[in-house]
């Protein structure tokens, strides 16, 4: 069994990358593998949007992402200054910087690159998908 | 040994200059999204740097209508050979 870290660079439904790294981190669970981390960067933080609403009929991809985390235990981490340029605000954020609501909850947090170099030293892979 | 990752169609060519500089020995090219598209006889002229050493995602291919018309030369796997992909090679690189 290896442990596995996402990063994802690319914005939901404006590429294929969310997808494709959705359906290979659940291809890494169903694989027998752990899915310790999905590190979500640069237009990447948009997968972290509560206010996400596709059609029913397409993929869900938050929550696809969500489901990993409560089935699986990823660690779901937007990264806190790409997020703040693009509206992608928790409740402290949102606090923090006056704003009326927030886009952004549990299991997603908001975190700092650091996080990232972690995930990159402790995981043995770390598989990228940018658009 | 490096996965190489690489999703930009052949239309993209400066990529696949770039790459065919840093493949290395023992190194696997993975096409995936519209990276498939170099894995058709017409384009897979890109693809003889890493001649023998190339696969491309049956999952990419299908969503294209493009499964039927791949190279023989070049290895068609799924998401569980993408998987054993990562799981053999050390490091993986995307390039896009």
């Amino acid at each position: 069994m290896l442990n596995y870290a996402l990063l994802v660079h690319a914005a939901p439904y404006s590429h294929q990358a969310a997808l494709s790294a959705l359906r290979f981190a659940e291809t890494v669970v169903a694989g027998g593998h752990r899915l310790k981390t999905v590190f979500f960067y640069h237009d990447g933080v948009h997968n972290a949007s509560a206010l996400m609403a596709p059609p029913q009929d397409e993929v869900h991809l938050a929550d696809g992402w969500k489901r990993l985390h409560d089935e699986h235990g990823a660690e779901l981490l937007v990264c806190v200054a790409a997020g703040l340029r693009r509206g992608l605000l928790d409740a402290g954020e949102a606090n923090r910087h006056g704003s009326a609501s927030h886009s952004v909850e549990p299991p997603f947090e908001l975190t700092g690159v650091g996080q990232l170099v972690d995930a990159m030293l402790t995981n043995d892979r770390l598989i990228t998908f940018a658009p | 040994m490096l996965l190489h990752l690489l999703n930009r169609s052949p239309q993209s060519p400066s990529v696949y200059r770039d790459l065919g500089e840093a493949f290395g020995a023992g190194d696997h090219l993975l096409l995936i999204e519209d990276a498939c598209y170099a894995a058709l006889p017409p384009s897979s002229a890109v693809l003889e740097p890493f001649a023998g050493r190339v696969s491309v995602l049956r999952e990419d291919l299908i969503s294209r209508g493009l499964a039927e018309r791949v190279s023989p030369d070049i290895a068609v796997v799924d998401m569980n050979g993408f998987l054993a992909l990562t799981e053999t090679h050390e490091r993986c690189v995307s390039w896009f």
